[in-house]
């Protein structure tokens, strides 16, 4: 775990960019130290929230997921975070070169990591499943995520600021895109019949 | 032509639909507004029958598709064939005519929606004497704008004139074919197709009229304002070439995707769909372009709120028209049609797209119309913020609204009936409304501000003429 450099982030990310590139870690440091623990948060809340407290439905009974299915969703969402922030890592490292900044991978899959740090902490929500319970607290977690990116581009890519901007936003864009991908392959597992199943 | 008389442009028809494009956006944001907290409140149609939400809808979405971006797409477009053409807008009286024609046909729309006067085909409302006017208006523009470029003193013609013809020309075949109707009075018609192939015209005209109207007419706008903004050459003219041959090609035959799963047979659904996904590579041409262009621009973005503006359009851009052909695969759209999810993509490219990049355009094009500069560049940043705070809040609302539709619908119990009945979903939906009324405040907030500082601006500027440079090559 790399709680220092987290909360530093957190509470005063101009200093915590600069510590976390002075800190300098391997790919390896970053995925064990950091984003394998902190994914861990919405996976285990998730199917503790999902199969014990489940979502009340106005007059009939709350509805829970089977522990089989809710184990399944668990495992696929925590390899899906993993994966996928190796993947923003190679895409900044790809795009950088537009942006005449050219970084090692480690330090682009950093950059990823500690970016969507308030979005992995936030998902102790889950614990309450009903969605717009998450949705209220998701939503400052994530303008938060794209404030520290913002923040994060121009030390970690050691650009000027304003090309920072330019840079953050082509990330941003990636990620809406990857956001809507996801929508779109959960339904489309949803709809072969890969999706969970509930007990009312 | 004789050098010693110097030429003017015709900035009159400009500055008059650049401030229209102001007051109708204003305007039909409003009644979005109004009509998103009658879906939070149903009482706030007060039992009058003009203003329930069915006959407000329409009008919504005419005002802003036809009002709001149909005024920046006449004021951008005479501006850009004028100033790339290097000649004065031909015809200034037809010119002049457009500009009338056009806000009485809006005004007409403003009076018979909400007395329920509809040809009831969506986004094509307006009864058949109105839609008569619109021909007449639709044809002097065209008019207008080939002639000006037959006139031009630069033999090359300019990218950003080439989808402004196409929107022009393909927008009028749009309507003349589908607005076809029998008339049986003043108010009435039907229309010439029948069942499912009415359907289909419908469709055909409502995905091109995304298509042209909202896509291939704002990449003019694009084409032009970004390189002028950021004052650097388009990133790549051959791909810019490139693209516009192939998205006038793929987006004609896009439309069966919104009837998927209906009447209509079955291989023209996947004739829809293949060409919707294959509507990705043409469409992210030009969001590559675009994005490219203004990564020169870097070092401008501190003291330039207007590119922000277009940087986020050409996002939302790239984000739609990704969101667009992924909804429209079959499997996909089992899930997502009718619901929500529409309505967030719709408005992704509407108040992301169509929206930011035309105030972005009008940000740049009324100071230079009005010889002045603008009177707050602080409003313009503060405008920015609240534009994408808004659309972030709208699209999220209606993303897990509409994900929370599609799986409730398709809830069933072992024995196969629905677990949920209809109002059930309705009142799970009423959270996110909410937000997306917020949202929707949020936008309409930053285009008050806009109508402040444009109104302050035209204060402080004067209407002298423009003299028409020689060209430099």
């Amino acid at each position: 775990m790399t709680p220092f450099l987290t909360t530093t982030l957190l509470f005063s990310p101009a200093d915590g960019w600069q510590a976390i590139r002075k800190a300098n870690l391997s790919i390896k440091e970053c995925y064990f130290r950091q984003v394998i623990p902190l994914a861990l948060i919405t996976p285990v809340c998730g199917y503790i929230g999902a199969t014990r407290v489940g979502w009340p439905v106005p007059g009939a009974d709350t509805v829970l997921m089977t522990l089989g299915s809710a184990f399944r969703i668990a495992i696929i969402s925590f390899l899906a975070i993993l994966v996928s922030v190796g993947a923003i890592g190679k895409l900044i490292q790809w795009m950088g070169q537009t942006y005449g900044a050219e970084q090692p991978l480690s330090r682009c899959i950093s950059l990823a990591a500690y970016t969507i740090t308030p979005l992995l902490i936030i998902g102790f929500a889950t614990l309450y499943p009903p969605l717009w319970f998450i949705y209220l607290l998701g939503l400052p977690a994530l303008g938060y995520s794209v404030f520290l990116l913002y923040n994060g581009v121009p030390v970690m890519m050691e650009i000027s600021e304003e090309r920072g901007f330019l840079f953050s936003s082509a990330i941003l864009t990636a990620g809406l895109i990857a956001l809507v991908g996801l929508l779109v392959a959960t339904v489309g597992l949803w709809s072969f019949g890969l999706g969970p199943g509930f007990a009312y | 032509m004789n050098p010693s008389i110097q030429e003017t442009y015709n900035y009159d028809v400009v500055r008059q639909f650049a401030i229209m494009t102001i007051v109708w956006g204003v305007v039909g944001m409003l009644v979005g507004v109004l009509i998103a907290s009658q879906l939070v409140w149903p009482a706030l149609n007060f039992d009058i029958a003009w203003l329930t939400f069915g006959r407000l809808r329409p009008l919504h979405t005419n005002a802003v598709i036809f009002a709001f971006g149909g005024c920046a797409l006449f004021s951008t477009s005479y501006y850009v064939v004028q100033r790339t053409c290097h000649v004065r807008l031909a015809f200034d009286k037809l010119a002049a005519f457009t500009f009338w024609g056009w806000q009485l046909v809006i005004l007409s729309a403003v009076v018979s929606l909400p007395l329920g006067i509809t040809s009831s085909k969506e986004y094509a409302e307006l009864e058949w004497p109105i839609d008569l006017l619109i021909t007449l208006v639709w044809v002097s523009y065209a008019i207008v704008f080939f002639a000006t470029i037959m006139r031009r003193r630069i033999k090359h013609i300019y990218v950003a004139n080439w989808f402004f013809g196409a929107f022009i020309l393909t927008v009028a075949v749009l309507h003349v074919i589908n607005s076809l109707a029998y008339p049986v009075s003043f108010t009435k018609s039907y229309s010439i197709y029948a069942g499912v192939q009415d359907a289909m015209v419908q469709w055909w005209y409502g995905h091109n009229a995304v298509g042209f109207f909202l896509t291939a007419g704002f990449l003019g706008i694009m084409y032009y304002f970004i390189p002028k903004q950021v004052n650097q050459p388009v990133y790549s003219y051959r791909l810019s070439v490139v693209h516009f041959w192939a998205i006038l090609f793929t987006y004609i035959w896009a439309g069966p995707h919104h009837l998927h799963y209906t009447a209509l047979p079955d291989w023209l659904q996947s004739i829809g769909m293949v060409f919707s996904l294959v509507l990705l590579a043409p469409s992210w041409g030009g969001m590559i372009n675009g994005i490219m262009t203004l990564s020169g621009a870097w070092h401008k973005l501190r003291t330039d709120p207007i590119l922000k503006f277009l940087v986020v359009a050409v996002s939302f851009y790239g984000m739609s028209t990704f969101e667009g052909p992924m909804m429209a695969i079959k499997t996909v759209n089992a899930f997502s049609h009718y619901t929500d999810w529409t309505i967030g993509h719709v408005h992704s490219g509407a108040l992301g797209w169509v929206g930011l990049i035309s105030m972005g355009a009008m940000y740049h094009l009324i100071p230079r119309l009005f010889n002045c500069e603008i009177y707050s560049v602080k409003l313009i940043d503060r405008h920015f913020w609240l534009a994408t705070i808004g659309i972030v809040l709208y699209i999220t609302a209606m993303w897990i609204s509409g994900i929370m539709q599609g799986l409730m619908w398709r809830a069933v119990n072992e024995d196969g009936t629905l677990i949920y009945s209809f109002v059930e979903t309705v009142n799970a939906m009423h959270p996110y409304y909410l937000i997306r009324l917020l949202g929707g405040l949020v936008y309409l907030s930053g285009m008050l501000l806009m109508a402040y500082n444009i109104f302050q601006t035209v204060r402080l500027g004067n209407r002298q003429a423009a003299l028409i440079p020689a060209p430099s090559h």
